[in-house]
C-alpha cells in the first residue's frame, strides 16, 4: 500500500463515474453551506422559548441543520470533478467595488477535504453538546454561527471574505468558552481572543501588504496570490502568514491558548476548535504560502520545520507531565498540526499531498482525542490522571474510543492518519532529512506517552478513592463513533470503495482522489530540485 | 425639486421646536405625551426619506454658502439615521426632560446637516457650534456642572477653531472652501498657513473629544443622561468629522500641513481607546471608550487625504454615528459596573442585543457595520503606505473587541439577579424595544448592504473634488 501512495496522490486522469453524482446541482452550493447555519441561528435566536420549553426542539433544529449540510456536502463531494485542477462550485459576485472586494467562493481538492472535516466535526459537535442545559438557545446559535464562519473561511476565494469569516469565528467561540466553559473559562477565552486576535491582525497586515503592492485594486485571491512581489515584501507577507497560521493551528510558541481551551471549553466546542477551526491555520499556509509563494516558502521552510518538530515534541512531553486528563488530550491534539506543517515545510509534492490528507486525518484525530478525554472525564466525574485507574472493564466503549484516538494520533495502519503521515515522512526524507528523523522520533515519543497514559488510566485495578464511573451514553458513543468511523473509513478506502473486480467506485469517490484535484497547481513549483540562488 | 432640497433641514428644525412646545406642561395630555418619541423618530425618518428622495439634486443656495452635493446627501442621511435610532431606543424614564431630550438630538443633527452642506468656513463653524450647544443643553438637564464643563471645553475648541479660521482667512484671503482649494493648489505650504491649520484641527479635536482630548469629554459623557452621552459621543463627533473631511478635502494638495498631526491623533485614539475600554468596568464607560477607539479610525481615514480614504471615512462615519449615538441610549437606566447588566439578556433580550451589537460594531467586530468601515479605512491606509498606523489600529481593534466581549458576557452570561434586584432592571416601552430591534437591524444591514452605501460614500468623496 505504501509503495502505491505516490500513484494514488496523482489527480485522476479522467472523470470518475460515481453513482449519485449530478443528482442535485445548484450554483449556490457554497453559499448554502455558509449561510444556512446563519439563517437557522437567527431563526433560533428569535424563536419564542418560554421557560425553556423548546430547548430540545432547538437542539433538534441544530442537529438536522447539520445533517442537511452534511448531505449537501456529500452531494458536493460526489459531484466534485477530481480531474479538474481549477476551483469548483465557484460563485463570483462584485461586492464592494470601492475597495475591490468580491464575493468569491469556491473550493479545490484541499478546500473540499476541509469542508468534509468541517461537516463531520460540525454534526459531532452538536451531538456532543446534547447535554447542554443552560441557555440552550444562545449556545446553539453561537455554535451554528461558528460553523458558518469556519465554512466561510474554507470556501472564501477573496481575502476580504476570508478575513471576514476568519475574524468573525473568534467571537462566537470565545463566547461559547466564556459562557459554558469550566473553571478556567475566563483565562481560556481571553487567551483565545488574544492569540487569535494576533493571528487575525497578522493575516490582515499580510493581506494589506499584498493589496498595496499589487496596485490596490482587488482583494480577489486570483489577483493577490499571483501578484509579483519584491523579495523583501514576499518575506514580510510570508512571515505574517506564518504567525497567523501558527496562532490558529497552533504551533509552538503560539500555543498558549490551546491547553485552556481544549481543557475547559464544553466538549462540543473543544471538538469544533480541535477538529476544524484550528485546521484553518494549516489550510491558510497551503493556500497563502505554499501555493502562492514558492520562493518565500523555500526560504522559510527550515523555520516552519523547526516549529513543527518543536510542536510535536512539546505536545508529547507536556501530555506526559499533565495531571489533568483533558489537558493531556489538549496537548496531544497539538501533535497532528505539527505533523501537517512539517509536511508543508518539506516542500515536495508527496509531503504536501500528505499534509492535505492530514488536514482531514489530523483534524479528526485531534477532535477524537479531545472529545474522548472530555467525555471520559465527565463520565468518570474527575479529570485527575492520578485518580483514574482501571477504567477499561468499567467503560469499555470509551476505552476503545480512547485507544482509537491514540492510534489515530500515532498513525497506525487502517486509520486515515497512516497514509497521511507515511506520505509526509516519505516525502520529506530527501528535502528535510534531519527534520523527518526528528518528527519520526517525536512520533515514537508520542506513542510512548500515549502508551503510558493509556496504561495509567485504562489498566490496573480501580482506584477505590475515585468517584463512580459510567460508560458513554448513546449520544456520546455516536458522536465519537462518527469521528472514529470516518478515520477508519478513509484509512480502509482512501481511494474509495470499488465494486469487486472492477474500477467502479461506489458511494464515495475516494478522499485521496478528491483532495488531489488542484494538487498539481499547489505542488508543481516543488516538483523538481529547488532553484539555485532562491532568496 | 430644487426648492425641496432644504426641506429636510426645515422638517428637523420644525420638529425640534414642535417637541419643545408640545412637551411643555399643559399643552398635551399626559397620556398622549408618550407618543412624542414616536413623533420625533418619525420626524427624523421623514427628513431622511426626503433627503434620499431629493438630495441627489445638485444645487447651491445663498451664493454658495450652502451646497447640496453627494457628500452632503451622505452625511445628512447618516446623521438623520443616527438621530432616529437614538431617539427610538432611548429609555425615557432615565432622561430628565423628555421635550429637551427629543429636541436636542434633532438640533444636533441639524448642526451636522449645516456643516455637511456648508460651502465656507463660517458655515462649518456654525454647524459644529450648533451640535455642540445642543449637547451642552442636554447634558445640563441632568448635571448643570457637567454642562458648564462641556461648555467651557467646547469654548476652548471654538476659540482654537475660530482663530484657525481667521488666520486661514487672513493668510489666503477667502473663506470659501472651493476658492480656498484652488488657491492652495498653487500656493506653497508656509508656516503662517501651517499654524492656523494646526489650530483648526486642534479645535476640532477638542470639540469632538478625539484623543488625547477625550479626557476632557469622557467625564461629561459618563455623568450625562444616556441620550446625552450618545449625543456628546456620537453626534458632536459626527459634526467634527464632517468638518474634518471638508477641511481635509480643501487641503488635499497640501497634505504636509496636517497629515503628521492626524496620524499621531489617530494612533493615540485607536490604541488608547481600546486599552481604556478593556480596563473600564462600567458598561457606559466601555461604550464611550470604544467610540473613542473607532473615532481614531475616522481620524486615520482623514490622514489618508485622498478619495478612497475619505470615502472610507465617510462610510465609517455612518456606522460610527449610529452605534455611538444609539449605543449609550440603548443602555438606558442600567447603571453601575458590569453587574448592572446581569440578566439583561434573558429579561430584556431586544435591549441586550442592541447593546451587544452596538458595542461590537464600535469595536470593529465582523460582520457588523464598524468592521466594514474599519476595513475600508485599513485598505486606504495600506494604499498610502501607513503600515505602522495600520498595525497600531489592529492592536486597538483587538483590545476593543476583547472589551466588547466583556459587555456581551455581562449581559448574557452573568447569572440572573434575584427577585429584589430584578426590579432594578428598567422596563422599556414597546416602542423603545422595537427601536432596539431596529437598531440591531440597521447596524447589521449597514454591513450587509455595504456595497451601495460605500458606493454613495465614494461619490460623496468625489463630490469634494477628490481623485
Amino acid at each position: 500500500m505504501i509503495l502505491s501512495l505516490p500513484a494514488i496522490a496523482q489527480a485522476t486522469p479522467s472523470p470518475a463515474s460515481v453513482p449519485g453524482a449530478n443528482v442535485f446541482t445548484s450554483s449556490l452550493l457554497m453559499s448554502l453551506v455558509v449561510w444556512v447555519p446563519v439563517v437557522v441561528a437567527v431563526a433560533i435566536a428569535t424563536m419564542p422559548n418560554p421557560r425553556g420549553r423548546y430547548d430540545v426542539l432547538m437542539k433538534q433544529i441544530a442537529f438536522f441543520t447539520n445533517l442537511g449540510l452534511l448531505f449537501v456536502l456529500w452531494v458536493a463531494y460526489n459531484q466534485f470533478a477530481t480531474f479538474l485542477p481549477t476551483m469548483q462550485f465557484e460563485e463570483k459576485v462584485t461586492w464592494l467595488p470601492a475597495i475591490g472586494a468580491v464575493y468569491h467562493l469556491g473550493v479545490d481538492g484541499t478546500g473540499m477535504t476541509m469542508l468534509i472535516v468541517s461537516g463531520l466535526v460540525g454534526i459531532a459537535s452538536v451531538l456532543a453538546s446534547w447535554g447542554v442545559r443552560e441557555r440552550v438557545r444562545s449556545y446553539f446559535c453561537l455554535l451554528l454561527l461558528t460553523q458558518a464562519c469556519i465554512s466561510g473561511a474554507i470556501v472564501a476565494h477573496d481575502m476580504f471574505v476570508l478575513l471576514l469569516f476568519w475574524g468573525a469565528s473568534v467571537i462566537p467561540i470565545a463566547l461559547l468558552v466564556l459562557g459554558w466553559g469550566g473553571a478556567r473559562r475566563e483565562s481560556a477565552a481571553w487567551r483565545l481572543v488574544g492569540y487569535w486576535g494576533l493571528g487575525t491582525g497578522s493575516l490582515l497586515v499580510a493581506t494589506m501588504i499584498v493589496y498595496a503592492a499589487s496596485g490596490a485594486t482587488s482583494f480577489d485571491m486570483d489577483v493577490l496570490l499571483k501578484a509579483g512581489l519584491a523579495p523583501r515584501v514576499q518575506l514580510a507577507v510570508a512571515a505574517a502568514l506564518i504567525v497567523a497560521a501558527a496562532t490558529r493551528l497552533p504551533l509552538f510558541p503560539f500555543h498558549g491558548w490551546a491547553r485552556d481551551v481544549y481543557a475547559d471549553a464544553p466538549p462540543g466546542v473543544a471538538l469544533l476548535v480541535a477538529g476544524s477551526a484550528s485546521r484553518l491555520g494549516a489550510y491558510l499556509l497551503i493556500r497563502g504560502l505554499i501555493a502562492a509563494d514558492p520562493d518565500a516558502s523555500r526560504l522559510l521552510s527550515p523555520l516552519l520545520a523547526t516549529l513543527a518538530v518543536l510542536t510535536v515534541v512539546y505536545g508529547a512531553l507536556a501530555a506526559l507531565r499533565a495531571v489533568d486528563l483533558r489537558a493531556a488530550g489538549g496537548y496531544l491534539a497539538l501533535v497532528p498540526g505539527g505533523v501537517t506543517v512539517f509536511g508543508l515545510a518539506a516542500l515536495t509534492p508527496l509531503s504536501i499531498a500528505g499534509s492535505i490528507l492530514s488536514l482531514f486525518s489530523g483534524g479528526l484525530a485531534a477532535a477524537l482525542i479531545v472529545g474522548t478525554c472530555a467525555t471520559l472525564s465527565e463520565r468518570a466525574q474527575t479529570r485527575s490522571v492520578q485518580l483514574l485507574r482501571g477504567l477499561a472493564p468499567r467503560m469499555p466503549v470509551l476505552s476503545w474510543l480512547l485507544v482509537i484516538a491514540a492510534l489515530g494520533l500515532i498513525g497506525v495502519p487502517l486509520l486515515a492518519s497512516y497514509p497521511a503521515e507515511a506520505m509526509i515522512l516519505f516525502g520529506s526524507f530527501k528535502s528535510q532529512p534531519a527534520g523527518s528523523f526528528a518528527v519520526a522520533g517525536a512520533l515514537v515519543l508520542v506513542a510512548a506517552v500515549v502508551a503510558v497514559v493509556l496504561h495509567r488510566i485504562l489498566l490496573g485495578s480501580p482506584n477505590p478513592d475515585a468517584p463512580a464511573v459510567s460508560d458513554a451514553a448513546l449520544g456520546e458513543a455516536w458522536y465519537l463513533g462518527l469521528i472514529a468511523g470516518a478515520l477508519l473509513w478513509v484509512g480502509l478506502f482512501p481511494g474509495g470503495p470499488k465494486l469487486p473486480g472492477t474500477e467502479q467506485v461506489v458511494f464515495d469517490p475516494g478522499l485521496l482522489n478528491v483532495m488531489s484535484a488542484g494538487l498539481t497547481d499547489i505542488a508543481s513549483a516543488y516538483a523538481g530540485p529547488s532553484p539555485a540562488g532562491s532568496p | 425639486m430644487r426648492s425641496l432640497v432644504l426641506l429636510p433641514e426645515a422638517v428637523v428644525v420644525a420638529g425640534a421646536i414642535g417637541m419643545l412646545f408640545l412637551g411643555r406642561p399643559g399643552v398635551m395630555r399626559r397620556g398622549r405625551r408618550r407618543y412624542l418619541p414616536v413623533a420625533a423618530t418619525l420626524v427624523a425618518l421623514v427628513a431622511l426619506g426626503i433627503e434620499l428622495w431629493v438630495g441627489a439634486v445638485l444645487s447651491s443656495f445663498f451664493s454658495g454658502a450652502l451646497v447640496q452635493d453627494r457628500f452632503a446627501l451622505f452625511a445628512k442621511a447618516a446623521v438623520l439615521l443616527a438621530a432616529a435610532a437614538a431617539i427610538a431606543v432611548t429609555d425615557w424614564s432615565a432622561e430628565e426632560s423628555q421635550p429637551v431630550g427629543l429636541a436636542m438630538p434633532l438640533l444636533a443633527a441639524f448642526g451636522v446637516m449645516v456643516a455637511a452642506s456648508s460651502g465656507d468656513l463660517v458655515g462649518l463653524w456654525a454647524g459644529i457650534e450648533l451640535a455642540g450647544l445642543a449637547a451642552v443643553v442636554l447634558v445640563a438637564t441632568r448635571r448643570p456642572d457637567l454642562g458648564i464643563r462641556l461648555l467651557v471645553t467646547g469654548a476652548v475648541g471654538t476659540a482654537l477653531l475660530l482663530v484657525g479660521i481667521a488666520y486661514v482667512y487672513a493668510t489666503v484671503g477667502t473663506a470659501d472652501l472651493a476658492a480656498l482649494r484652488q488657491l492652495l493648489q498653487v500656493e506653497s505650504p508656509t508656516l503662517p498657513l501651517a499654524l492656523p491649520v494646526l489650530l483648526l484641527f486642534g479645535g476640532l479635536a477638542v470639540r469632538a473629544g478625539w484623543a488625547p482630548y477625550q479626557f476632557a469629554r469622557v467625564p461629561v459623557a459618563l455623568g450625562a443622561s444616556p441620550l446625552g452621552t450618545g449625543v456628546v459621543v456620537g453626534l458632536v463627533a459626527m459634526a467634527a468629522v464632517t468638518v474634518g473631511i471638508k477641511v481635509t478635502a480643501v487641503l488635499t494638495f497640501r497634505p504636509e500641513l496636517f497629515t503628521s498631526g492626524l496620524l499621531v491623533l489617530a494612533a493615540v485614539a485607536m490604541v488608547g481607546g481600546g486599552a481604556a475600554a478593556l480596563a473600564a468596568r462600567s458598561p457606559r464607560a466601555r461604550l464611550v471608550y470604544l467610540a473613542v477607539g473607532q473615532a481614531g479610525w475616522l481620524v486615520a481615514g482623514l490622514a489618508t487625504d485622498y478619495r478612497a480614504g475619505l470615502g472610507a471615512t465617510l462610510f465609517l462615519l455612518g456606522a460610527f454615528g449610529v452605534a455611538a449615538t444609539a449605543g449609550p441610549a440603548a443602555l438606558g437606566g442600567v447603571e453601575g459596573g458590569e453587574g448592572g447588566l446581569a440578566g439583561l439578556g434573558s429579561l430584556r433580550p431586544a435591549r441586550a442585543a442592541a447593546l451587544a451589537i452596538a458595542a461590537l460594531s464600535l469595536a470593529g467586530a465582523p460582520p457588523l457595520a464598524g468592521f466594514f468601515g474599519e476595513f475600508a479605512v485599513a485598505a486606504s491606509l495600506a494604499q498610502s503606505g501607513q503600515f505602522a498606523l495600520l498595525a497600531l489600529g489592529l492592536l486597538g481593534a483587538v483590545l476593543s473587541q476583547a472589551a466588547a466581549l466583556g459587555t456581551v458576557r455581562a449581559a448574557y452570561f452573568q447569572s440572573l439577579p434575584d427577585e429584589a434586584r430584578r426590579g432594578a432592571i428598567p422596563s422599556w416601552t414597546r416602542f423603545s424595544s422595537a427601536g432596539a430591534v431596529g437598531l440591531c437591524a440597521v447596524i447589521v444591514a449597514y454591513g450587509v448592504f455595504a456595497s451601495p452605501i460605500m458606493g454613495l460614500a465614494d461619490q460623496g468623496a468625489k463630490a469634494l473634488g477628490l481623485r
